[in-house]
């Protein structure tokens, strides 16, 4: 059963809850950058938010916007999250260790478990379906993702929203920063072109995409198959590529564009060239993580920039990290990789 | 006492986080919890709420409850509260 | 697609380490609830079901570097994965998943060395911290496996990720997954779910009228699970099958259930539906339980909702191992099997009245000789993240 993105919300260091990106995007150079949010009034009543940190609020809005105008039912949501609301978590911890283990407050460690994210959009929307959440570093909305598609191929449901929601606190960059995962330095665009160091800048991103079976108007692209893998051979990789296209019945020549997580750090980029450059030597390539940061869920907006991109039938210019053969996209493939240790590829076709 | 009231409803504003709400907007009468019964006036916390502010007199006032269950009839309302405490308080 | 099967299990909580071990101390009906001996805590007077081996016993037994960097989560899980793995001879010449259900992850050691991490030390346990990290490096015993996923849903993670495994199966995504989940005592969740006044201070009391609340406990259990065809070509012998399984949400409160147990009903009916059986069918319920005021009340409404009158024999062997959260539902997995290979239901513990509002009584002393042929495992977490599974007799 083919399955249909219908529509997708961000909140990210981007404009939120709109593709500003795509036309006139901020350009973000430096080390850590907060998401630009949207006023949330308009979204959650300030006694029902009461409880809630950042993150939470974010991921309602994020998706009751994809969700705009949707009236039928909804048969699942999938969250991915690499830390879950780490904002909280911390409230409670350092609570802990500062006052000692009498009197804490219970609404922090309520708001500490990863899913807390998914119930509270199916508590908002009163959505008795499927409810599960991914907490798997770099591949949590992939592999949200996955578990959401192999219930579409069972015909278990028609429709989802899969999400992915990551936070990045102060206190969690710094701890980042201490095990090399930031650039010591502020990085610049032109540092995605010519990496020469380790380390990225941090972002944060609420994604939220509407899934369903049906195609219409307002669809952003077809959601032709989607492979996870763990540390695979060159042979293994190439034989989800073709798995993947073997199943859209296309050639690899027919590849429009790869969408890569680039992210200036040397070792990271280096695995998106080796693996690509044996099976798409001439494709386009297509980046994002100079818009949008690093983070645990910020493969969400390589899938985000991919459908943009099929629904506009246009790969803009700023995006574009090698350039190929200029057509305007019809099938752009998603691939993403965690430490070359956990890699998902998708292909997107409209 | 009503010092010892309008300092807990600002207490209790600042705990749950009653973003907009003031003291003065607080009847000392008017129950906390409504039961999840909209028609009933009140704040309409909820039982999350109701731990927090046993949090609040173990935090603030040195009043420790063993058991949530407790915390029912002293918070009927502000003033029920204070009485409590009141009576009870430690520091 | 064929039926789903169980071919390999492992396990390790408070009544021991390997499925024989804790088979024995639930016949003999010993529970594993006492005072904390590992976690540093000053709630001493807290009890919880903890696992006897320390972290430094486990690193022994599993073979390890001795300076490996590891938390007790991942700990715990190796020691059942391997098991799991062993039993039923799966290797990498299948092509294998592996879906891992955790929540609290590193904080074991993060809560230890938080502060410090940000004067430079013990840098090591930051990349420990995220359930991802567990997930690999228990992973990792195994050859070479397909793909990881870690699922992280409170105390449904380990079912869920058993659905997620079923799902990536029939879906032709993997043709063999290790599912399950592990979770250590930590500092955090003891007073996390303290200050949720939650905690019985006195061995816990599922489904009683008295009951006052759970006792946490920690432990790991995995399934190795297959198509039936693809255990025949392998030539390993089903312990079971996985006949239905489903999700819901209660969507309804954070921490607590729905007066009517919505949640918990459309699991369990939802779980009935695939399987293609009738509420009558199901001859053992392995109860969610936890003692809890408002769980074991909204459970038995939704039992009752969904078995009216013939409410089959149930127990919560919570009342052995704690609660041990993202770990429970794969534990109570692997007693739900070993009860129903044995033909042997487990008792509920402390039980002594009915609790008014259902009058339901579960089984308080365990039942040997029994014929079982489908036995429902429930599992209901925060944020009303309820599931159900049943395991059938191969038929």
């Amino acid at each position: 059963m083919a399955v249909y993105i219908q529509s997708a919300a961000q909140i990210t260091i981007q404009s939120p809850l709109c593709d500003d990106w795509f036309t006139s995007p901020i350009r973000r150079e430096g080390r850590y950058f907060r998401s630009v949010e949207p006023d949330f009034k308009a979204f959650i009543d300030p006694m029902a938010s009461r409880r809630m940190g950042r993150l939470l609020k974010r991921a309602i809005a994020s998706a009751m916007t994809a969700l705009d105008g949707y009236k039928a039912s909804l048969d699942a949501i999938v969250t991915g999250t690499g830390l879950g609301c780490i904002e909280t978590t911390e409230k409670f911890l350092n609570a802990m260790l500062r006052d000692g283990e009498q009197a804490l407050p219970p609404s922090f460690f309520m708001q500490s478990t990863h899913n807390t994210i998914g119930s509270v959009i199916a508590q908002r929307l009163k959505c008795h379906g499927y409810n599960n959440t991914f907490t798997h570093r770099g591949t949590s909305f992939d592999c949200a993702l996955q578990d959401a598609l192999a219930q579409f191929e069972l015909n278990d449901i028609s429709s989802a929203l899969v999400c992915a929601n990551d936070e990045m606190t102060e206190a969690y960059f710094q701890l980042f920063d201490q095990i090399g995962y930031w650039k010591t330095e502020e990085v610049t665009e032109a540092m995605f072109h010519h990496p020469t160091s380790e380390g990225s800048f941090a972002g944060e991103v609420s994604a939220a995409f509407l899934l369903n079976t049906q195609p219409t108007q307002q669809t952003l692209c077809r959601i032709d198959g989607l492979e996870v893998l763990f540390e695979p051979t060159d042979e293994r990789f190439r034989q989800a590529v073709e798995a993947l296209l073997g199943k859209a019945d296309i050639s690899r020549e027919e590849v429009d564009a790869v969408v890569c997580g680039y992210n200036a750090d040397r070792t990271n980029d280096e695995v998106y060239t080796r693996r690509l450059t044996p099976l798409f030597p001439q494709t386009t390539q297509i980046y994002y993580k100079h818009l949008f940061g690093e983070g645990f869920s910020a493969s969400a907006m390589g899938y985000y920039v991919a459908a943009t991109c099929l629904k506009r039938g246009e790969i803009p210019a700023h995006i574009r990290y090698k350039e190929g053969k200029a057509t305007q996209p019809k099938h752009i493939l998603v691939y993403n990789h965690f430490q070359d240790k956990d890699h998902s590829i998708a292909l997107l076709s409209c | 006492m009503n010092e010892l009231i309008t300092t807990l409803k600002q207490e209790i504003i600042e705990v749950l986080n009653l973003e907009g709400m003031t003291p003065d907007g607080i009847d000392d009468n008017a129950p906390l919890f409504n039961g999840g019964d909209p028609s009933v006036a009140g704040l309409g916390l909820d039982s999350i709420d109701a731990l927090e502010l046993i949090v609040l007199m173990e935090r603030n006032y040195g009043i420790k409850l063993k058991n949530a269950s407790e915390g029912k009839e002293i918070f009927k309302s502000v003033a029920t509260m204070a009485d409590y405490i009141s009576k009870n308080r430690t520091k | 697609m064929g039926s789903i099967v169980v071919t390999g299990m492992g396990i390790i909580c408070g009544l021991g380490c390997g499925t024989q071990t804790v088979y024995d101390a639930l016949r003999a009906g010993k529970p594993a609830i006492g005072t904390v001996r590992h976690l540093r805590t000053s709630h001493t007077e807290l009890p919880v079901s903890e696992v006897a081996m320390s972290n430094e016993e486990m690193i022994e037994m599993l073979r390890l570097p001795s300076d490996r960097v590891v938390t007790r989560t991942p700990l715990l899980g190796m020691v059942a994965f391997q098991q799991a793995v062993k039993q039923s001879g799966l290797t990498d010449a299948v092509r294998t998943a592996f879906v891992n259900g955790t929540t609290v992850g590193g904080m074991e050691k993060s809560e230890q060395y938080y502060l410090e991490f940000f004067e430079g030390k013990h840098t090591e346990y930051i990349a420990a911290h995220d359930c991802g990290a567990g997930t690999e490096q228990i992973g990792r015993l195994f050859g070479h496996l397909d793909a990881m996923y870690t699922i992280s849903t409170a105390c449904s993670s380990a079912t869920n990720a058993l659905i997620m495994g079923a799902n990536l199966i029939k879906s032709g995504k993997a043709d063999a997954a290790i599912v399950g989940g592990t979770e250590s005592l930590s500092k955090f969740h003891l007073n996390g779910f303290n200050s949720l006044m939650i905690l019985d201070h006195e061995p816990c009391k599922p489904f009683d009228k008295n009951r006052n609340g759970l006792n946490l406990g920690e432990g790991a259990a995995y399934l190795v699970i297959e198509t039936a065809e693809s255990a025949q070509k392998r030539g390993a012998t089903p312990l079971c099958e996985l006949s239905g399984y489903a999700n819901a949400c209660d969507a309804y409160h954070q921490t607590a259930t729905s007066p009517e147990g919505e949640g918990p009903f459309l699991a369990m009916t939802g779980a009935l539906n695939k399987a293609g059986l009738k509420p009558a069918d199901i001859d053992y319920i392995n109860a969610h339980g936890t003692g809890t005021g408002n769980n074991d009340l909204c459970e038995s409404v939704a039992i009752k909702r969904v078995f009216g009158d013939h409410v089959p024999p149930f127990s919560s062997t919570k009342s052995f191992t704690g609660h041990t959260t993202s770990a429970a539902g794969a534990v109570e997995a692997v007693i739900s099997i070993l009860s129903l290979t044995n033909g042997f239901i487990p008792a509920n513990l402390n039980f002594s009245s009915a609790i008014e509002e259902s009058g339901l009584t579960p089984v308080t002393k365990g039942l040997s000789d029994v014929d079982l042929r489908h036995v429902m495992s429930n599992s209901f977490g925060f944020g009303g993240n309820d599931s159900s599974c049943i395991f059938s007799k191969i038929s």
